[in-house]
């Protein structure tokens, strides 16, 4: 990828854009420069509310309802003049010169229209081909995206077509009257990692095929190391800093950067079984599970959980781990099997256990914004649970509550008081965290707890976590998708597919080869930090090998194969 | 095409469950009445003699049930049995008003249904500017109006001071269809002006809720212009909720119907129902009730199979 | 002429000064009202313009009245409620004003009413004298007392009718959304069949059978404690959780139930008794449907599944978790509500089917003096004109309360 430095086709100055909210205008973008050149991908990174999405509008001169672009801003695409021109002119632009590709696919596409027909829509409007051009095109472009039956797959509808697959067409339809510059925003956010591998693969291919420039938005860092020639880190509305990516990798200048860009230092030391034969705390026995008499989503589950240890189920989304959570908490009974709890079989419904069983098992959940009543102060949503189990009143209560809050390293007096959408979303989760500790179990379900949060903000919740489980000798059961958070904090893994268990063991085994084929599968799939990550892979692995092709290729049972990544 | 066809089916065969609970709830309410029918048709002073007479000859020593039965096989076929005041047959009293309030009905249904939906259509791409919220006043005060209200007023200014439109909506024999049209344009005016505000509201929220979908956004993003993504975007996912807000509009036009009809003093079953009511006419009551409800229960039903067979998702099964 | 000329100077002055000072959307307004008047004077002529005029002078009458009844509450409020009305459009202060008004209209009703409810003074329909600031109806009784009466009598009536069919579709939406499965299934069919019958049609079906002048006070008693007993069941299947609670708790709703029934069938009569009644029966199909929405809406969130986990019992999960959370929807519905309790009442009156003489009402009134429509009086328009005003006036807080919430939601 050479960059024509010379040859500039988007540059933006001084950019800022008001939203309206609470009957006032609010700034969001606060006066950000862009220069790109033709063929160039730009990658916009930054945390939620930076601003990313916004800016990808405005480049192409659209502003979403409810925001503005402030005079004296100044969007400048080869050489026409966006924040002056009339919207006929805007409009005659977008589609054909700017393309945009959204970040939910089965939402952007018209469910009414089959994917071809809003394929060929613009080179159509555009009289770049006729209708029947524009559709072999489709068909060609489908075919260079790996699309499966290329000359058939545009003649379904949205909802007849995975995620995955439309978020290809939709890159196809962006490229349908090859323009010079197509923005993508955050294209693979919603998708599985498996899954995301290949559109990665795709869009970086077609956009090198016809020299494209492109915006690449997204928070995933090792996402936008693969796709794009430079990157731009924005904080808050305001640029932190821009350079080409490999400089930017090596070289960050400025801390906020930095902190973005550090390897996760924290780990927590591995801990092991005990060997003198008492029971596991959670023992899950040969679990089936299903919705009212729908299919069945578990199937054949088991595993064990030790006091004191963390035990990470891993898996993408579909393939039962959130189940196996509701299965052990006893919201969802099984259909075969049992959940034992130190060596006692444990009520398979939640409404036939004991107090005393309810206490000893706690959850956290992904999105503490609906985890936690919106209306109920802090105090009450900690201290109702010590009320509930423990029976304490008046001082008592409140002493406790104290305590509980000083444990989450937050300020009692500060936030006795406040309610939840009071505060910001590392402190709710750490609410969420007070408020299953408030009911003195033993063991606590983490569902997700960290993907809804900011790298920095989660790895604190991470140490809290660790901190909390050797001080109160809590057992964890850890339910993510992210490997990150897995070698940081799990004592053990278990890897779920389709509702199976297919591999489970200790950290360092998971972690070292030989892995089951789909074990395999998901780790190579995790993108790295590694500019060269992605062409690696694709050259090990062969393209035809990645994604959910490949996933539908492996059998549970396979036997384990020695992996190309550790 | 089978999951649609099972799908209408099943909804068909509800609406007919919830007509038969409806059938049983109108007969049975009546069996709720204090003392029954025939004392209620013969008063306080009824000798016993005559009661029983009365009572054998109304069929009322039979069991409930089986006069049911008779009740409901009698009304598939149209026939309601007779008056219990005038003796005559309840058939014969409202079979040509309900052809007359179905005529009112439908003249405001013409007027009203385009006019509303082109009017919400604008005031939904209009929305937020100072003609929305005018729009908005103007038609919350028309819902909040009650039809006599309306009815009076145009019957104030329209017939007594300006002598435009008679005030009272009389049909007689050998009448033009044009002399049809002006006779009873104040009370269809009047269902207009109430059926409007709401229906223009509803299309307003239906076409603002389908704007702010995601595919929309795309459609502006890949430059379609605006009149093009109305037509061929929003427009073919509109039918569903356009269709609901017809129907439900049509629907509330047979409750309106009754005060209009009854402030034109026009000749609709809405006037025989209020009638039959204040003389505690059962079976002209029941007929009454019955014919409106499956009007109601029809439309709804019409509202529901054209969501479903407009639903790209239903047509075109994975 | 000089009126004439005077108008549409002004009219133009405004609109010029509006375009000057940038205001678009005021000059929008003012200058299609220009020419809309033009229009107006070339067909209708000077009345024309005239009515324009006054009707203009009123909107703005009320529109400053509004603004100044906004910024007293607003005085008169604690800090965070003066924040919320600030915000509140003219419309909403409008409606809080109307409303406010009716409520003194009501509750002091016997006070200012300067004659009697069902008092005679003067001969039939005799005109407005200083007696009788809107002249006599259709017996020679004053109408602008029996208006008074009549904000009192309908309000009333509505409010209650409202009143208990919000607490049995509530309560009934609530535990369906708590309980979920058979329960909810069972109670959203029943809501569905008593929906698929207009309700004015239905309302006309039990007034046939229980209503009107031939309602019998012992009917009514029975029906009200049957209504009281229902309430409290679901009430009891929210709260109790084992045997001896259900069977304290079955003696309580009785003695209850008994007690609400006494105490209503003392302060309205039967037929007044049998309305509310049905009203409340047609309506809670409705307030059940949005509960159970709204309801159903928090029932998914996390924090409800964490309540369950921890063993709290129905009971608490409405009071605590639910309820908080769906306060804001609920009472928008309520006015909602009303607005439909209070039209169908006024329109059962206006038939002759709902509130009985000599009691005043709105509703009644209307159709009494109907007759005086064909002489080209306006006086049997004003009750009609109350009845929309209170409605208007109701609608336009709702309006604003769904348009915050929703804004709340973005």
């Amino acid at each position: 990828m050479s960059l024509k430095k010379t040859d500039v086709l988007l540059k933006i100055r001084d950019l800022k854009i008001q939203g309206y909210s609470d009957e006032t205008w609010v700034d969001i973008i606060k006066g950000v420069d862009l220069t790109l050149h033709r063929g160039e991908v730009m990658g916009l990174i930054g945390e939620s509310g930076a601003g990313k999405s916004t800016i990808g509008a405005a480049a192409m001169g659209y502003a979403r309802d409810g925001t503005r672009i402030v005079e004296g801003s100044s969007i400048e695409f080869d050489g026409i003049e966006l924040t002056t021109s009339t919207e006929g002119e805007k409009r005659a632009l977008r589609g054909s010169r700017i393309a945009y590709v959204a970040q939910s696919a089965a939402a952007s596409f018209n469910p009414a229209h089959k994917l071809i027909d809003q394929h060929t829509e613009a080179p159509v409007q555009y009289r770049i081909k006729k209708r029947l051009e524009a559709q072999e095109d489709a068909i060609e472009l489908y075919e260079r995206l790996r699309l499966p039956n290329p000359g058939e797959i545009g003649f379904r509808y949205p909802h007849q077509v995975s995620g995955g697959q439309l978020q290809r067409a939709m890159t196809a339809m962006a490229m349908s009257c090859r323009p010079d510059l197509i923005i993508f925003d955050e294209p693979t956010t919603a998708l599985d990692v498996t899954t995301q591998i290949e559109v990665l693969a795709a869009i970086r291919d077609i956009v090198d095929q016809f020299n494209t420039a492109a915006i690449y938005i997204t928070h995933d860092l090792a996402v936008v190391a693969q796709m794009a020639d430079t990157i731009k880190v924005l904080l808050k509305g305001e640029e932190v800093e821009e350079a080409p990516t490999d400089q930017m990798l090596e070289n960050p200048q400025e801390d906020y950067t930095k902190s973005l860009w550090a390897v996760r230092s924290f780990t927590s030391p591995q801990k092991h079984r005990p060997t003198d034969g008492t029971p596991p705390l959670i023992s899950v026995k040969n679990v089936d599970a299903s919705y009212s008499n729908g299919p069945k989503i578990l199937d054949d589950v088991s595993f064990d959980i030790y006091e004191g240890m963390t035990v990470a189920v891993v898996g993408e989304s579909g393939s039962g781990k959130s189940t196996t959570a509701r299965v052990i908490t006893g919201l969802l009974p099984p259909s075969e099997g049992e959940v034992l709890f130190k060596g006692e079989p444990f009520p398979a419904y939640y409404k036939d256990r004991s107090k005393d069983q309810l206490r000893q098992c706690q959850m956290i959940y992904q999105m503490a914004d609906t985890a936690l009543n919106p209306k109920v102060q802090i105090s009450e949503i900690i201290g109702r649970p010590a009320q509930f189990y423990s029976g304490l009143k008046g001082t008592a209560l409140k002493t406790r509550v104290d305590e509980l809050l000083d444990l989450i390293e937050l300020e009692p007096s500060k936030y006795y008081n406040r309610y939840p959408p009071e505060l910001s979303g590392g402190q709710k989760q750490r609410i969420g965290i007070a408020r299953a500790l408030a009911a003195e179990p033993s063991f606590i379900v983490c569902d997700e707890v960290t993907s809804a949060l900011d790298q920095l903000v989660a790895e604190g919740i991470l140490r809290l976590l660790d901190r909390l489980q050797n001080e109160l000798n809590l057992a964890y059961m850890f339910i993510t998708h992210d490997l990150a958070t897995v070698r940081s904090i799990a004592d053990e893994v278990v890897v779920m597919q389709n509702g199976q268990v297919v591999e489970q063991g200790p950290k360092d085994d998971m972690f070292t080869p030989p892995h089951h084929p789909y074990t395999d599968l998901l780790l190579s799939s995790v993108p790295e930090m590694d500019p060269n990550w992605l062409t690696t892979l694709l050259e090990e692995r062969g393209v035809d090998n990645i994604g959910d092709a490949a996933a539908a290729k492996i059998d549970p049972d396979d036997d384990k194969v020695e992996g190309t990544q550790a | 095409m089978g999951d649609i066809l099972t799908l209408v089916g099943k909804r068909l065969g509800l609406g007919l469950i919830i007509l038969l609970v409806i059938s049983l709830i109108i007969f049975f309410m009546v069996e709720l009445l204090p003392g029954d029918i025939a004392q209620a048709v013969l008063g306080q002073s009824a000798t016993p003699e005559n009661l029983a007479a009365l009572r054998r000859e109304m069929g009322l020593d039979q069991p409930a049930i089986v006069r049911y039965l008779a009740w409901l096989s009698e009304a598939i076929t149209l026939d309601f049995g007779s008056s219990i005041v005038t003796d005559a047959r309840v058939t014969e009293i409202i079979g040509e008003r309900f052809m007359n309030t179905l005529f009112l009905a439908a003249y405001a249904a013409v007027i009203a249904v385009p006019v509303s939906i082109i009017l919400g259509v604008i005031v939904a791409l209009l929305r937020n500017s100072i003609f929305d919220r005018v729009a908005n006043v103007i038609s919350l005060s028309f819902i909040s109006s009650p039809e006599f209200f309306l009815g009076y007023i145009l019957i104030l200014y329209f017939a007594v001071k300006w002598g435009m439109f008679p005030a009272i909506a009389s049909l007689s024999e050998g009448m033009t269809f044009l002399e049809l049209l002006q006779r009873t344009f104040l009370p269809a005016l009047t269902l207009v002006l109430v059926v409007m505000a709401h229906m223009m509201r509803m299309t307003r929220a239906a076409i603002i809720n389908l704007l702010a979908s995601p595919y929309i956004e795309m459609a502006r993003l890949k430059g379609a212009p605006p009149w093009k993504v109305i037509v061929k975007h929003a427009l073919p996912n509109a039918w569903a909720p356009i269709i609901n807000v017809v129907a439900l509009n049509l629907a509330y036009l047979i409750t309106g119907v009754v005060l209009v009809e009854v402030v034109f003093v026009y000749p609709g079953i809405g006037q025989a129902l209020v009638d039959a009511v204040s003389k505690r006419d059962f079976p002209v009551v029941q007929a009454c009730c019955l014919i409106f409800a499956a009007t109601f229960i029809l439309l709804n039903l019409a509202a529901d199979v054209g969501a479903i067979l407009t639903n790209p998702r239903l047509r075109h099964p994975k | 002429m000089v009126f004439v000329i005077l108008y549409f100077a002004l009219l133009l002055l405004l609109s010029c000064g509006a375009a000057y000072y940038n205001q678009r959307s005021a000059f929008l307004l003012l200058f299609s009202l220009t020419l809309v008047s033009l229009v107006l004077a070339i067909i209708g002529g000077i009345p024309a313009l005239r009515f324009v005029a006054i009707a203009a002078g009123m909107l703005l009458a009320a529109g400053m009245m509004s603004y100044a009844f906004r910024e007293f509450l607003t005085a008169l409020a604690s800090d965070e409620m003066a924040k919320e009305l600030r915000t509140a459009p003219l419309t909403a202060a409008f409606g809080m004003f109307v409303i406010f008004i009716v409520a003194v209209m009501g509750i002091f009703a016997p006070a200012i009413a300067p004659h009697g409810e069902a008092e005679i003074i003067s001969q039939a329909f005799a005109p407005p004298d200083n007696n009788m600031l809107l002249g006599a109806d259709q017996l020679g009784r004053d109408m602008f007392s029996r208006i008074i009466y009549g904000a009192r009598n309908t309000v009333a009536l509505a409010l209650c009718g409202t009143v208990l069919a919000f607490i049995l579709g509530a309560m009934a939406g609530l535990l369906a959304a708590t309980k979920g499965g058979f329960f909810d299934g069972t109670m959203g069919r029943i809501a569905d069949v008593i929906m698929s019958i207009p309700s004015l049609i239905f309302a006309l079906l039990m007034l046939s059978i229980f209503g009107g002048s031939l309602a019998a006070p012992s009917t009514s008693a029975w029906l009200l404690f049957g209504f009281a007993v229902i309430v409290g069941t679901l009430f009891l299947a929210a709260a109790a959780y084992s045997v001896l609670s259900w069977i304290i708790g079955a003696a309580i709703v009785v003695g209850v139930s008994f007690a609400f029934a006494l105490a209503f069938t003392s302060v309205f009569d039967a037929s007044e008794v049998i309305l509310i009644l049905v009203v409340a029966v047609i309506y809670s199909p409705r307030v059940f449907r949005l509960t159970r929405a709204v309801a159903g809406n928090v029932v998914v969130m996390d924090y409800i599944e964490a309540a369950k986990l921890r063993g709290e019992k129905n009971w608490y999960l409405i009071r605590r978790e639910i309820l908080p959370n769906s306060t804001a929807p609920l009472v928008a519905e309520f006015g909602l509500e009303f607005c439909f309790v209070f039209l169908l009442i006024a329109g059962l009156s206006f038939l002759g089917l709902g509130i009985q003489p000599p009691t005043a009402d709105w509703g009644s009134m209307v159709r009494e003096n109907a007759t005086l429509i064909s002489f080209g009086e306006i006086t049997p328009l004003i009750p009609a004109a109350a009845i929309a005003l209170l409605t208007v006036a109701v609608n336009f807080v709702v309006d604003w309360m769904l348009h915050r919430s929703s804004g709340l939601k973005e």
